[in-house]
């Protein structure tokens, strides 16, 4: 097996690429509608493009650039590139598509190449208005998944797939559900510090996690993520034309890339290695790239539609030994605050649920600073991990001068 | 009638391994080149990419892995509370199922689970569904 980090061509990419402006919708206010009352499910009031559109105004706002200024275009997946294009007015030279990771990941390659030198990057979607399903017999797709594989025997949606996960982590490890509760109410906590998070203003504590229903269990209401509304805009530059825009740069310094997809749909992966050799064919990359280690790193987001995803990206990048997760995220530690913030605008469970968009933008604006009673003192390396059912990215971002 | 399930993944190849259920033979792939034994069903194998398997038999044995308990209903034809669970067969392959017969608070990591079938029925017709209960 080659080499996993390659020093000459990925390392020369450290630095490269700036992310100049991030733009998102107005999730805690859209959630809750005019009148101050959460909307229903399936009331359509706009669409995915809509959101897109209104983040990319603010995130170019935020950058001082103007749309000309953009020559590549990245889309998410609710969106179709060639719809956004137009809308926007938009002949990119460039376009990619995906999560935000692969997104941020395919623009500095791009800009790299010579293809593109600004890159938006864009997301919207208007899932709880269009009430999406994410279990049963709504869920749509084309390929075989075990997601809808196992409907037959009652087996449906990526939570029950994440409660199994963690059985298995009860299991072989004897982690409790009070030591998951943590990261719920650390998300939580961190939400209430941020008044454009759908939960601003309504603090859990332990009690009310472990007193919360089950969905499926072990995982409980508290342990899902929220479905919600929203959009996320993310304008990346070639670095030296990132040094004098209207904002601070922050330097993409490092990118890592493993997938882990073989017997997914048996859930071999996900039961019997927790997704780990993905995340240390992911760690491998993104640290040796950026310069640092996990310890180096002062604020971390991780994908979270289910709390567990952080116990698993805590224990595979490191940052704890396998197994002793649960243990390790108690008494503050992943709080402002403690030894490793986590997911600080509240993250999927307690921000936004946008697919790992919404962390990009906190990270960002961690490392700007100026956040008031949320930032993260002295912030200067922030480390996105994505893992969606082992299919691992992640990035780390560090302050410009 | 057959108890009406949530609707398979139906494919050439899965059609082939529910086929066999209807006779109550519980068979996966198998490569007729490398042995591997494949889940879900496919066209070619994912160790050497041969394309000519045979459907052997399983003994019908697993020890469990984990399992969840579902407290919301997402299929009309599963009102909560019901469980499934994550086993790993003798053969090798993992492989999702409910159990049946077994109180779930007595369900244990690594216990040994055996085969049973109960029937099911969607819009490609009758089969039966393997499941699994206390060992025999």
């Amino acid at each position: 097996m080659t080499e996993l980090f390659d020093r000459k061509r990925l390392g020369a990419l450290k630095d490269t690429v700036a992310v100049v402006g991030v733009g998102e919708t107005d999730y805690g206010a859209d959630y809750r509608g005019a009148g101050g009352k959460a909307m229903a499910k399936g009331e359509a009031r706009y669409d995915s493009y809509t959101l897109a559109s209104r983040a990319l105004k603010r995130a170019l706002d935020d950058a001082g650039l103007k749309k000309d200024d953009i020559d590549g275009l990245c889309t998410g997946p609710t969106l179709s590139g060639e719809r956004a294009s137009e809308l926007w007015g938009l002949n990119p030279r460039w376009s990619g598509s995906g999560d935000a990771a692969q997104c941020i990941i395919e623009a500095v390659m791009a800009i790299n190449c010579g293809l593109a030198t600004t890159v938006a990057c864009v997301y919207g979607n208007a899932q709880r208005s269009m009430n999406t399903a994410y279990g049963g017999s709504r869920v749509t797709g084309g390929a075989i998944t075990s997601y809808f594989y196992y409907a037959p025997w009652g087996l449906t949606s990526q939570g029950a797939l994440y409660a199994m996960f963690f059985q298995r982590h009860k299991l072989l490890y004897g982690t409790t559900d009070e030591q998951l509760g943590a990261i719920a109410v650390a998300f939580r906590k961190h939400a209430c510090m941020n008044p454009n998070a759908v939960m601003y203003g309504k603090p859990i504590t332990i009690d009310d996690y472990m007193n919360a229903k089950f969905v499926a269990e072990p995982l409980r209401l508290f342990d899902y993520c929220l479905i919600n509304d929203g959009g996320v805009a993310i304008i990346v530059r070639r670095a030296d034309m990132a040094r004098d825009l209207k904002q601070k740069p922050v330097y993409i310094s490092g990118m890592g890339w493993a997938e882990e997809n073989v017997d997914a749909t048996q859930l071999r992966p996900r039961l019997k290695d927790f997704y780990h050799t993905a995340h240390h064919g992911v760690a491998a990359q993104v640290y040796p790239m950026a310069g640092v280690t996990p310890k180096d790193v002062d604020v971390f987001a991780t994908y979270d539609s289910f709390s567990v995803h952080l116990l698993a990206s805590l224990e595979g990048f490191g940052f704890c030994k396998e197994g002793e997760g649960g243990a390790w995220i108690q008494n503050g530690r992943i709080e402002i605050g403690g030894e490793l913030p986590c997911n600080t605008s509240g993250g999927m469970l307690s921000e936004s649920y946008m697919q790992s968009w919404n962390h990009q933008p906190e990270l960002i604006r961690q490392l700007r600073g100026g956040l008031g009673e949320r930032q993260v003192k002295g912030a200067e390396v922030g480390q996105y991990v994505h893992d969606v059912a082992g299919k691992c990215k992640s990035l780390i971002y560090t302050r410009g001068a | 009638m057959a108890t009406q399930r949530p609707i398979r993944s139906m494919d050439p190849y899965a059609e082939q391994f529910w086929t066999y259920t209807q006779k109550k033979e519980f068979r996966l792939q198998q490569c007729s080149e490398c042995n591997k034994f494949r889940w879900p069903p496919g066209p070619s194998c994912d160790n050497c990419l041969s394309d000519q398997f045979q459907w052997t038999p399983m003994k019908g044995r697993g020890k469990v892995l984990s399992w969840t308990t579902f407290h919301r209903a997402y299929f009309p034809e599963y009102p909560a509370p019901h469980t499934s669970i994550a086993l790993e067969l003798d053969e090798g392959p993992l492989f999702v199922s409910y159990p049946v017969d077994i109180d779930v608070k007595s369900l244990r990591e690594g216990m040994v689970l055996s085969l049973r079938w109960t029937d099911g029925e969607d819009k490609f017709g009758a089969y039966n569904l393997p499941v699994f209960g206390p060992a025999t």
